[in-house]
């Protein structure tokens, strides 16, 4: 099938694109990695009496890969902008290759890159005491590839409208910060006055990231679970949408 | 051959973009056609609507109004069939850096449909055709501007296209280069490929174009061969710099156009530029008129007629002269 094989074709290029850019694989590895290594101790003094590292990075580790999902998503129109600007995406439009396929190639390959990574920052985070519930994990696999697509799509989308990097950058930046903080992702939103916890419930991020915790937790019955699914799918689809509409009419 | 259909037609093409300031209208009305086999140029200063019109009728940009058919398909109804056609080598290139040229050049074939092992005779046959053989396998960033070029000259050929269109193909290459692709496109266009490029190097037009329309805001000013078009001009031009005498200095027009073997007059800045039958036999007579009305001359130069005197018969105004215009060497001549 076309699509399939156009989809293909282009993640494997971004893949490999990516593997030859060693400054861009070590940035990659080590800011997860520097979350769990320079806040989690941090954390201990935070939590409640008698709770063990244990608890704490139960809490903390799904809000990481959560902020994960995001950021790489967030982050994937910035490469587009730079392709833009050097032609490789105009390259790729006047050919017969499927439009959705030049939208999904980079962002299948940037989801497979983020699951290496959240691979390593789960093995990592054993090491300072996270249980692991495979369940869980495999559903959360899931969650985390429905955040980032989404927010992958929203970026692209806004690279190809905004066309160069400053006003994309301050769109980005703008919306990142508020969407982190009312998400819960470092600490719960729980922990917050009730203005707080209202207004995070407007927030994407914040059913992703509850119910991040909840998987991670085992407890699949949590109502968290299925309140993430349905407040991101549908927003998946909208945005991959919009997207491939944008990416259609693309005046690039 | 006559009855193969046109490798480009379009009536009417138009497109305007919305601003601040209202609606700009980039491109105006073009009607053309284009034969299978020729190569067609599209002429004209920085921001006549050359690329604009290239850009719809390569699927690129959603056509404003107007019809469009390339390669026998309608360019807004049938785009895939139009893409699978064409190639395309815009003024970027946008091949990958981090890639080889094979890399490159067995991606773009693969998204035309075709298999590796295909494309591998092909991928030889293109690095003969357009001398690629010695840095085809090295990273695109490590290559020169004109090995660059040819590398997306090949890009745009892989899937053997109907029609090719070429977007100021030979910007920022040095005289050299340029010359070199200008014989490789021959070359191309012998094996039976349509191309259409958009220049503004006059030279360029002149000298490998079949065909060619001169573009200015929007509109198809003129169009013909090349030789059609400077035969139309008619006649010898004579071009007087004149000295710096200073504001109120005679400049010797009004004696100029007295004289009977003066067809067309025109002055910009420091430049007059006449055009007469004969400029050997005029010469003496236009010194001799200059003379008497005490005209302080630096030089005087004739010259058959080129491109850029068809460009300012037809605007008034001289290629050269519209922004940043390019002097015939190629470099970039500062507005």
């Amino acid at each position: 099938m076309k699509l399939v094989r156009d989809t293909w074709l282009l993640f494997h290029r971004y893949t490999v694109q990516m593997l030859r850019n060693p400054v861009w694989l070590f940035v990659g590895f080590s800011t997860p990695l520097l979350y769990l290594v320079l806040f989690t101790p941090l954390l201990k003094h935070f939590s409640g009496p008698g709770a063990t590292s244990g608890t704490v990075i139960d809490v903390f580790l799904p809000g990481i890969l959560a902020l994960l999902a995001f950021a790489s998503g967030m982050s994937s129109g910035f490469g587009t902008i730079f392709e833009l600007q050097a032609g490789v995406i105009e390259r790729f439009r006047v050919t017969p290759a499927s439009r959705l396929s030049i939208l999904m190639g980079p962002l299948l390959s940037g989801m497979l890159m983020m699951f290496v990574f959240d691979a390593v920052v789960v093995a990592a985070a054993t090491g300072f005491g996270f249980s692991l519930d495979w369940g869980g994990l495999a559903v959360l696999v899931l969650l985390l590839g429905v955040l980032m697509v989404t927010m992958s799509a929203f970026s692209v989308a806004t690279a190809l409208v905004t066309k160069e990097i400053s006003s994309f950058a301050a769109i980005v930046n703008g919306l990142n910060l508020p969407l982190l903080l009312l998400a819960g992702v470092l600490l719960p939103i729980s922990f917050g006055p009730t203005w707080m916890r209202v207004l995070a419930h407007f927030n994407p991020l914040y059913y992703a990231v509850e119910g991040a915790r909840a998987l991670c937790a085992g407890a699949y019955g949590n109502p968290a679970v299925w309140q993430a699914f349905c407040v991101l799918v549908p927003l998946c689809v909208v945005v991959v949408a919009w997207a491939t509409s944008v990416f259609r009419r693309a005046v690039a | 051959m006559t009855d193969r259909p046109p490798a480009i037609s379009t009536d009417g093409l138009t497109k305007s973009f919305p601003s601040r300031t209202g609606p700009v209208e980039a491109v105006r009305g073009i009607t053309l056609a284009v034969e299978p086999g020729e190569i067609f140029g599209l002429l004209g200063p920085n921001g006549a609507g050359k690329t604009t019109t290239m850009r719809m009728l390569t699927t690129l940009l959603p056509i404003g109004g107007g019809r469009a058919t390339v390669a026998g398909f309608d360019v807004g109804r049938q785009p895939e069939q139009v893409r699978n056609r064409i190639g395309y080598v815009s003024q970027l290139g946008g091949a990958d850096e981090l890639a080889t040229g094979t890399e490159n050049l067995l991606l773009q074939g693969r998204l035309y449909g075709a298999t590796p092992a295909e494309l591998r005779p092909r991928i030889a046959e293109l690095a003969t055709v357009l001398d690629l053989a010695g840095f085809v396998d090295r990273r695109v960033k490590t290559l020169s501007g004109g090995q660059r070029r040819r590398l997306d000259v090949a890009l745009g050929i892989i899937h053997r296209p109907d029609v090719l269109f070429l977007d100021e193909p030979t910007t920022g290459l040095d005289p050299q280069n340029r010359a070199n692709l200008w014989e490789q496109l021959e070359e191309l266009r012998a094996g039976g490929t349509t191309i259409v490029l958009t220049t503004h190097y006059l030279e360029e037009a002149d000298v490998l174009c079949d065909r060619l329309v001169i573009v200015d805001h929007g509109r198809i000013v003129v169009e013909g061969t090349p030789r059609d078009l400077k035969q139309r001009v008619a006649g010898d031009a004579i071009v007087i710099t004149l000295r710096d005498d200073g504001a109120g200095a005679p400049d010797g027009m009004d004696l100029l156009a007295a004289e009977p073997y003066v067809r067309e007059l025109s002055r910009s800045g420091d430049q007059i530029r006449l055009y007469v039958e004969d400029g050997s036999a005029a010469l003496p007579h236009v010194l001799r008129v200059l003379d008497s009305g005490q005209v302080g001359v630096r030089s005087m130069n004739l010259s058959e007629p080129t491109l850029d005197d068809v460009f300012l018969r037809q605007t008034g105004r001289s290629l050269r002269d519209t922004g940043d215009s390019v002097g015939a060497d190629g470099t970039e001549v500062a507005a």
